[in-house]
């Protein structure tokens, strides 16, 4: 083995992991939410009491709330099908984060686009606000720019980007993310 | 009703379908993807074709579909169902048609009363929208700009929200416990706020005001 298998076979991995990660989301879509999604149908026109049949149905519902919340954490499917100004946009929204976002349309592929976002939804977390992220793509890296949150958090976009062959830069006031684009 | 239905699912087309026929709608086509959808309903219009927006052709072929559908069949209903409730998807939806138009999620619409309800609204020319999506919306107002929403009162909050599920003002009236004339002026007040001017009619500068207001929340720029 080379020196350049190590981090070669690293990123790979790296790059099956976030592809198996869509896959597995895809699937919980079509299989699961499916037959969960239907059976509130099929209880709607069976012969019973209308509150046993609206008691089933909630449950049906609180089930597939819990499930679109395992896919969210999985990949979120609108970061595939809309990309990462979307799908931060509507977690923004759904958190209540007070973010200013910038991001371009033009797509990275689900390893940048997967690593930037779980990393992006750390930082927000972990910060109280205001925060402005600008992330567009430069060539074959997806670059994020994160500004007004604590340098410490260049952490979190390290353990993203680094296994991907990106890097992290960060200053008093800037953190700068490089996500190599598969 | 005359309904059409394309949904790559095959167990809820079917529970669909079965849902349909017991609020006694006549289902005409029953097709697993918006192509196939199309060439159906070429010769045979229906009231309102219901789509799963994540469906062949991918990515979401529910959208294309609508978009085609609208252009061919101006005057047919168009009913979202989705798995996701999503404003990225609304604001699509709104720019695809702001008349006879609809997005809900596939389980609440899991009775006959509900189903029936939905596509009658939306065959008489409303937009109906899944509450739970327009509550979330006007719930989290934005902190971080001075924008147009900011600029509205907590009750013209309620009224733009009420708005956006597609309420007419007298239902809006009966939601809020206020007159007619109340809500008129909180409309007026909204319409007014978000710049919205007399050229455009009432039914488009609802529909303007709610737009204004989800793009508002997602930071686009029309």
């Amino acid at each position: 083995m080379t020196t350049a298998d190590g981090p070669t076979r690293r990123r790979d991995a790296r790059r099956e992991h976030w592809a198996r990660r869509r896959r597995l989301e895809r699937r919980l879509h079509d299989g699961a939410a499916v037959r969960i999604s239907s059976l509130a149908l099929r209880l709607g026109v069976l012969d019973a009491p209308r509150e046993q049949i609206e008691a089933l149905q909630e449950e049906v519902a609180a089930a597939l709330d819990e499930l679109r919340a395992v896919a969210a954490g999985i990949y979120p499917p609108l970061l595939h099908e809309a990309g990462l100004g979307p799908a931060l946009a509507e977690r923004a929204r759904s958190t209540g984060a007070d973010v200013a976002l910038d991001v371009t349309a033009d797509r990275a592929g689900p390893a940048a686009e997967g690593a930037a976002y779980f990393a992006l939804v750390e930082v927000l977390a972990a910060t109280p606000g205001p925060l402005a992220v600008s992330a567009r793509r430069e060539g074959v890296s997806l670059v994020v720019v994160i500004t007004g949150a604590d340098p410490a958090l260049a952490a979190v976009l390290v353990d993203e980007a680094a296994p991907l062959g990106g890097d992290v830069r960060a200053t008093a006031s800037r953190i700068v993310g490089r996500f190599p684009c598969g | 009703m005359r309904v059409a239905l394309a949904e790559d699912g095959a167990l809820f087309r079917q529970g669909l379908v079965m849902l349909l026929e017991a609020a006694g709608h006549e289902v005409v086509a029953v097709e697993p993807g918006g192509d196939e959808l199309l060439r159906a309903l070429a010769g045979r219009p229906v009231d309102v074709a219901v789509l799963d927006i994540r469906m062949p052709p991918e990515p979401d072929g529910g959208l294309v579909t609508a978009e085609r559908l609208r252009a061919s069949h101006p005057d047919t209903g168009l009913l979202f169902l989705s798995h996701y409730a999503e404003s990225h998807y609304l604001v699509r939806i709104l720019e695809i048609g702001t008349e006879r138009i609809g997005y809900r999620l596939k389980e609440k619409v899991g009775s006959v009363d509900v189903l029936s309800d939905t596509l009658t609204r939306i065959a008489e020319g409303e937009i109906v929208i899944e509450p739970v999506l327009a509550r979330r919306l006007v719930e989290k107002p934005r902190t971080d700009r001075a924008d147009v929403v900011a600029a509205l009162s907590e009750r013209e909050r309620d009224v733009v929200r009420l708005m956006a599920e597609g309420r007419s003002n007298a239902a809006i009236a009966g939601a809020l416990y206020v007159s007619g004339k109340a809500v008129e002026k909180h409309i007026a007040s909204i319409f007014d706020k978000f710049g919205l001017h007399a050229d455009a009619s009432e039914s488009n500068r609802r529909v303007l005001a709610v737009l204004t207001y989800l793009r508002s929340q997602q930071g686009e720029r029309s």
